[in-house]
């Protein structure tokens, strides 16, 4: 069974280390590259708007650069490091919004699902980066019987596959899962 | 029941996807096995968590974003460092150093006042950059940085304190009495800034102000000059 693409929080914490010294700009490159994404669903979805989130992407990533002398990895994650930082940027802004009448009726998508608060929207994005680095077969798996909620058996017919190699797959797919966000930090409670 | 059995249906266990009988026959067999109880007990949280995740697709970073960040750390080490020389530059003698170009002139259009500074940061051999303010009515101004590249001059522009959001396109020409070249256009985020890197053909030397003018109507709204 193919291991989960899990990164090693090490070298994660080396490229923040590099990231104030390196005029190359390749550190940041690398690191952005990783996490760009995800932290730019994760506000997208905070903020509703796509120049909004841009713009607190781009301030995620010059206040990691500005402050990454203070970046403790035996605290936290680069990863959940990022996600703090986003989350206080979105803070940020809401509150500036919210002191400009004209923008504070602009309700944000998070908090008119209801009340959604963003450290649950935090954990979502982060699974949801757990997911990716499955094999897609896993992740398949996991996607049909967790979100479409159909059975072992109706994935079978669905698939083709036969019945035990569902089996099987959604019970290697649930350990590497497991496993991703344990390196990732993320436990299940 | 064997355990090796069990261990395979726990998958479809935890995430409610088995048959009544196979559910059953598994929690049966978990009441009794400690070990496979274990092994359940390890993903067992994973739904709670999974449940987070759904309709969450990852997007692609935005490339845009990676360059303005690039830009904004190069930025800030020039200023960083122009700011070091300075302070090393005013210690015991005033005159040391590289002449640097700074004016401040009256700026015609709307009164501005301009200063253009060349940054001592450069390699040798390399054109200097230039830093040039732009001052426009109602509070906006902008920071102008422009560098000599291959066949013209590439400009960023920080601007601030424009009308916010809006449809407003802004376009930014770099001129001289009776000869116009166009940088390129940009718009404003919601705070009425922005950020943009725009190249023109027109080379330095070969003009001596930058304006921006809101489209279509030309209005101007920035101006700043070389000197």
């Amino acid at each position: 069974m193919p291991a989960p693409h899990a990164r090693p929080q090490a070298e994660d914490a080396q490229l923040v280390e590099r990231l104030y010294r390196d005029e190359t700009g390749d550190a940041m490159r690398a690191l952005y590259r990783l996490y760009g994404g995800e932290l730019y669903g994760f506000t997208l979805n905070a903020v509703g708007d796509r120049g909004s989130a841009e713009e607190i992407v781009q301030e995620v990533f010059l206040r990691a650069w500005r402050h990454s002398a203070s970046y403790d990895p035996g605290r936290a994650a680069v990863r959940t490091w990022l996600y703090q930082i986003a989350r206080n940027a979105i803070i940020d802004t809401r509150r500036r919004a919210a002191v400009r009448p004209g923008l504070s009726q602009h309700d944000t998508p998070a908090e008119a699902e209801g009340g959604a608060t963003l450290e649950q929207a935090m954990l979502g994005w982060q699974v949801a980066a757990a997911l990716e680095r499955l094999t897609p077969e896993h992740r398949q798996m996991i996607r049909m019987a967790q979100f479409r909620g159909l059975t072992m058996r109706e994935i079978a017919d669905h698939t083709g596959l036969p019945l035990g190699t569902v089996k099987s797959r959604t019970w290697y797919a649930l350990r590497s899962l497991r496993l991703v966000l344990e390196e990732m930090g993320v436990t299940p409670s | 029941m064997t355990c090796t059995q069990v261990r395979e249906q726990l998958g479809g266990y935890v995430l409610g996807a088995l048959d009544p009988a196979e559910r059953e026959a598994v929690a049966e067999h978990l009441a009794s096995c400690p070990a496979c109880a274990a092994e359940h007990a390890r993903i067992a949280g994973l739904p709670a968590l999974l449940e987070h995740a759904e309709g969450l697709e990852i997007p692609a970073a935005p490339r845009a974003v990676e360059e303005r960040v690039l830009d904004q750390i190069a930025h800030e080490r020039g200023v960083e460092r122009h700011a070091r020389r300075r302070r090393r530059a005013l210690l015991p003698s005033l005159g040391r150093g590289r002449a640097l170009l700074a004016a401040a002139v009256a700026g015609a259009a709307l009164g501005a006042a301009v200063t253009a500074i060349a940054l001592d940061d450069d390699p040798p051999g390399r054109p200097p950059s230039y830093e040039l303010a732009l001052r426009g009515s109602g509070g906006a101004s902008a920071q102008a940085k422009l560098t000599p590249g291959h066949g013209g001059t590439e400009v960023h522009l920080w601007v601030k304190g424009l009308p916010p959001g809006g449809e407003a396109v802004y376009e930014v020409r770099c001129e001289r009495p009776g000869w116009s070249a166009s940088a390129g256009t940009f718009r404003t985020d919601a705070r009425g800034r922005a950020y943009v890197v725009l190249t023109t053909a027109a080379r330095l030397g070969e003009y001596e102000r930058i304006r921006v003018v809101r489209r279509p109507d030309e209005n101007l709204v920035l101006s700043g000059e070389l000197q």
